[in-house]
């Protein structure tokens, strides 16, 4: 007597095994292939969630950061002469100053013609990452200022040597003229300056972290 | 064809959608720090959506080959490999054949029946987990993997049903 179990059942089981993996290959297919299309829904914006306000006319009565983020000064000094002597590049320094006042001095920038600062820095001690907390004004290096109608900022570029200090520019910047994020300005050389080119940073002061994060970038 | 292999054919569909879709999203924090490392490797900090498939692939990648194969066997093969007994067991009528090895292995698999939901469940808890206020979040196709899931687990039950 022959027994004929359900896998020798004449049915082609084997065949039939591969109905619900083609099932599953398919559907997984397809839809790859409708996500790569971008068809599927639900693919999450994996980029930031802040709207950046990057662009926008200062507000007035607002205090805003604001600090260079990249300066770029010509070859030459104001004498157009070589800059430390022809040794060196520039040792690049800014200030700024507003109301008459200086309101910012920023890190040297030891022998470069294109000089950049972050408009970040933390100084921390090993006990500060036990549990204390550093807020976004602690650590954003920048001038505040505030805008008003009419006002202005004024932005000194020297070139800061042992013996004495070279100016390499000076710059009055009207605020009306500025927007949040990058603003590039450029200048022609003259005997009274070496700048080619200053980017500014504005910043909103007091703004959700996210905002400050995609203004910076 | 019988209602119950439909469900099968069913669950064999959300199971390949589930397996591909959205399923998890990570989104890193480095606690009181995060906003500076936004700054410095805004790259660090980006949300990461990961499918199962994604996962598994993921934990091969950084050499977790244990768990990656775990994951591997009881999200997709098991549950393949149990879709596929059902299939095969069950008849015309949409009843469990009756006896044999088929017969078998069909009431061992479904005895596991939601084994590939635990598994699951156990990887998403433990990213719950990270430091530094990272998050995990379940996608909308952990529920289409866990729809097929409980699509497969009513088949044994609905055969019976129609057993004679």
């Amino acid at each position: 007597m022959t027994h004929i179990s359900d896998f020798d059942a004449p049915k082609k089981p084997w065949l039939r095994l591969m109905v619900p993996i083609l099932i599953v290959l398919g559907f997984a297919v397809l839809f790859v292939i409708m996500d790569q299309n971008g068809k599927a829904p639900g693919r999450e914006d994996q980029g930031p969630t802040g709207k950046s306000p990057m662009g926008a006319k200062l507000q007035e009565g607002q205090t805003y950061y604001l600090f260079a983020s990249e300066i770029e000064l010509y070859p030459t000094n104001l004498k157009n002469d070589a800059w430390d002597g022809g040794k060196n590049g520039p040792d690049i320094r800014y200030r700024i100053l507003w109301q008459g006042n200086q309101v910012f001095e920023s890190e040297e920038k030891e022998d470069s013609l294109i000089a950049d600062w972050s408009g970040l820095s933390l100084d921390l001690e090993w006990t500060d990452l036990m549990g204390k907390s550093i807020s976004p004004d602690e650590a954003i290096k920048a001038a505040r200022i505030r805008y008003e109608k009419g006002g202005l900022v004024e932005v000194e570029v020297e070139d800061d040597d042992v013996a004495d200090d070279d100016e390499a520019g000076r710059a009055e910047i009207q605020l009306k003229d500025l927007r949040l994020g990058r603003n590039e300005i450029p200048f022609e050389k003259t005997s009274v300056n070496a700048v080619r080119r200053i980017n500014l940073r504005v910043l909103p002061h007091g703004s959700a972290i996210r905002d400050l994060v995609d203004l910076m970038k | 064809m019988s209602r119950n292999h439909l469900l099968i054919l069913l669950s064999s569909a959300l199971l390949g959608v589930g397996l591909v879709a959205p399923t998890l999203t990570i989104r890193p924090q480095a606690g009181e720090f995060s906003w500076l490392v936004e700054i410095l490797a805004p790259e660090e900090l980006v949300p990461s959506t990961y499918s199962i498939v994604g996962v598994i692939r993921e934990l091969y990648h950084i050499g977790d080959v244990f768990l990656a194969g775990v994951l591997g066997l009881f999200s997709i093969v098991f549950p393949v490999f149990k879709l596929c007994l059902y299939w095969l067991g069950i008849d015309r009528s949409g009843s469990l054949v009756s006896s044999g090895s088929l017969y078998e292995w069909t009431t061992r698999a479904s005895k596991f029946s939601m084994a590939e939901v635990f598994v699951l469940a156990l990887v998403i808890l433990s990213v719950k987990a990270l430091p530094g206020g990272s998050s995990a979040t379940m996608e909308w196709g952990a529920y289409v993997f866990v729809g097929s899931a409980l699509g497969a687990m009513l088949v044994p039950t609905l055969a019976k049903k129609n057993e004679p």
